[in-house]
């Protein structure tokens, strides 16, 4: 496994500096994590990054590949409703077949839990002015603070007023290249009334829930099916007649499909990003709002100390990461590049139900890779 | 004497015997050396081969790791390495035997459930209304995670299965599974049905090559001896030659230059054709009233270039 080389002492406190004195709680939360619940909030794509080891007899845990799922547990179990969690330690990634990228590297972060309808703004502008001055306190000069916000997305296709199911799908297809290009490539197009089971779906359609499921158990027997899997005769009854209305809704229309590509490509200095986007989006108080959060956060941003000019807003920025589903940042360097941020964060308010905890909290998070941010680091 | 080349073949079922059969079929017989459950083999007339029998498993990860030179193993498993196994192994020629779907597979009774698209929606319905990813049982990670990525699905989550993969579901272990098929038999009887869009890779035995083995000289030259033989027998079992008693005359001429056109090359008393064409030669021969016509099938056709070889030399310069 190759290691990061080491970070100067006093490089490093100077980049550590601004996250540990924002009244935090240092965390050290095991390097160990169970495989499972990572996977189950991170998704199988990271499988093929993490290191995996298992005692005999024991169950499957691997090494933190970052922080954020950790400490979201210990901020869980702790009970508190709100916490402040620095932490500072090395993360483990496996680099791709033929690459030299360090595969143990050093980490610093914080993460923020507030209350559920807590200041969003406010607490979004501070987790992105802490990591561009972490990231610029490592001394290179050549740094961008990069801004995305997947919720936008979302508001945009509010503001669309499409028929429910498809805007749920266009929402689920922002974090998938095939899947939006399949919607965008169906656009105009007149809808699909032969859809498969369409009798079927039809029929049950007319009756009521139970009606529905028996029916489909019927269909079952006269069929020769045997019953295995999870899902039950009700669930799969309900869906066979959403896939049918699905099927029936109409498509976008073109000029839909045009605006969403635009949306999507916007990529500016922050004024001109949220004019253009605001240009592209239909009128809703809805999207004028998410806007006027913007124009609020880059405010509190430049008044942190965070120069305009180095700032870049991107919309479809952070959409690979499965948790984040509000802001997204990344601070870069030109002479790394767009694969290798010094800094990395976002909102994940969803994550910490998805691992048992309270529902709608208000989280955010970012992590500086000092070794990248050190100017005498990595090359 | 210099170092050997080192080619595994499957040491077991009924892969191992149709690569003996196909190997004797060329003229290179497996010859068990150092008793009946010898692991080793030589192949005639080969002095500078040494054959391992290893499991197929083996054999892709020998390939791959560059512990073999040649191997036969099947494409399902090499894919199954990872990364960008082209640039680690290369497929010489696909055998035409141990053919094997790997596929995505969902109860049959998931009535709302027959594509990839379907699968997308209803993993997300999931994970929405229960908190928990839909499990999928395999032995294929990588490939179901290429696949399923490819596809947009992100709501589920592997459960490695190293044996009957296809009763999961049943058992209760996982939801759906993505495994190998030939008939789609043993599927079926577990409930299962394959999804309209759920063909991963349609997967056959492959003759193929290490790129990160060490190539001596010595050793390339052997693998060309080896390539010219399979090559020239592949071709042969594709061609015919056709003879008949030269005319001389301007018919004749446009009738040669025809078949020539069609994939025909000329021979000394006659044309080899592809063995598909021979009915229709010998119509146009008759037409122009050429013959009597024999045809008869070569043994080996040695072209003057061996493309696969051309191919390994080029990749095992490059690596």
């Amino acid at each position: 496994m190759r290691a990061e080389p080491r970070v100067p002492e006093a490089a490093l406190a100077a980049i550590r500096a601004p996250f540990a004195g924002a009244g935090v709680v240092a965390v050290d939360p095991p390097i160990l994590q169970p495989l499972g619940a990572l996977l189950d909030v991170a998704g199988e794509a990271l499988r093929a990054r993490l290191f995996v080891v298992q005692a005999e007899g024991g169950a499957e845990a691997c090494l933190r590949p970052d922080f954020t799922a950790a400490i979201a547990r210990l901020h869980i179990e702790s009970g508190a409703r709100e916490g402040r969690y620095y932490y500072e330690g090395p993360a483990f990634r496996a680099a791709p077949a033929g690459s030299e990228r360090a595969e143990e590297f050093l980490q610093v972060g914080l993460e923020v839990y507030g209350e559920a309808g807590g200041p969003t703004v406010a607490a979004d502008a501070e987790i992105a002015a802490l990591s561009w001055r972490a990231a610029a306190a490592g001394g290179r000069d050549d740094l961008t603070l990069w801004l995305g916000d997947v919720a936008l997305f979302g508001a945009f296709v509010d503001a669309l007023d499409l028929e429910p199911a498809l805007a749920e799908r266009l929402k689920r297809a922002a974090a998938r290249p095939r899947l939006m290009q399949a919607e965008l490539a169906r656009a105009g197009g007149a809808a699909d009334t032969g859809a498969e089971g369409g009798q079927l779906a039809a029929t049950l359609a007319g009756l009521s829930t139970d009606q529905a499921a028996q029916l489909l158990e019927e269909v079952w027997a006269l069929a020769g099916v045997e019953r295995v899997g999870g899902r039950g005769a009700a669930e799969i009854a309900q869906r066979l007649i959403r896939r049918a209305q699905d099927a029936r809704a109409p498509a976008l229309s073109a000029a839909q499909a045009d605006a969403v590509r635009a949306f999507l490509k916007v990529e500016d200095a922050p004024a001109g990003a949220l004019e253009t986007l605001q240009r592209i989006a239909p009128a809703s108080a809805g999207f004028a709002a998410a806007i006027a959060g913007w124009r609020e956060r880059l405010d509190l941003m430049t008044a942190a100390g965070v120069p305009v000019g180095a700032m870049r807003f991107a919309a479809s920025l952070g959409y690979a990461f499965e948790y984040y589903d509000g802001l997204t940042l990344e601070v870069r360097s030109a002479a790394l590049g767009g694969g290798r941020p010094l800094a990395a964060g976002g909102r994940y308010d969803g994550l910490p139900a998805r691992l048992g905890g309270a529902k709608a909290a208000c989280a955010v998070g970012a992590m500086v890779r000092p070794w990248r941010a050190f100017a005498g680091g990595e090359a | 004497m210099s170092e050997p080349l080192i080619m595994a073949v499957p040491s077991k079922g009924r892969l191992k015997e149709q690569v003996e059969e196909w190997l004797a079929d060329c003229g290179l017989d497996l010859k068990a050396s150092g008793g009946s459950r010898g692991y080793v083999a030589a192949l005639k007339g080969q002095p500078a081969v040494v054959v391992r029998l290893l499991s197929a498993g083996d054999i892709a990860e020998a390939l791959d790791a560059g512990d073999v030179h040649l191997g036969v193993t099947g494409e399902d498993l090499l894919r199954e390495r990872g990364g960008d196994v082209d640039a680690r192994v290369q497929l010489l020629r696909p055998l035409g035997f141990g053919r094997a779907d790997l596929v995505v597979a969902v109860p049959k009774s998931w009535l709302d459930v027959d594509t990839m698209a379907d699968l997308e929606a209803v993993a997300h319905d999931t994970v929405v209304r229960t908190g928990r990813r839909m499990r999928v049982a395999t032995k294929y990670l990588v490939q179901t995670r290429a696949f399923f990525a490819a596809h947009g699905v992100t709501d589920y989550r592997i459960t490695e299965s190293s044996g009957a993969t296809e009763g999961a579901p049943a058992a209760g272990t996982a939801e759906l599974v993505v495994d190998i098929t030939t008939t789609g038999a043993t599927l079926v009887a577990n409930g299962l049905k394959v999804l309209n869009d759920g063909l991963i890779l349609s997967s056959q035995a492959q003759f193929a090559a290490s790129l990160r083995a060490s190539w001596s000289a010595g050793q390339l030259a052997a693998a060309e001896r080896v390539l010219r033989i399979i090559e020239a027998r592949a071709a042969a079992r594709d061609s015919a030659t056709l003879v008949w008693p030269a005319r001389g005359d301007a018919a004749e001429a446009a009738v040669v230059a025809d078949l020539v056109a069609r994939g025909a090359a000329r021979r000394p008393n006659g044309l080899l054709v592809p063995a598909r064409d021979v009915a229709d030669a010998s119509l146009a021969l008759a037409a122009a009233r050429l013959g009597p016509l024999t045809v008869s099938r070569p043994d080996f056709v040695y072209d003057l270039d061996c493309a696969p070889y051309d191919a390994l030399r080029t990749g095992v310069t490059r690596v």
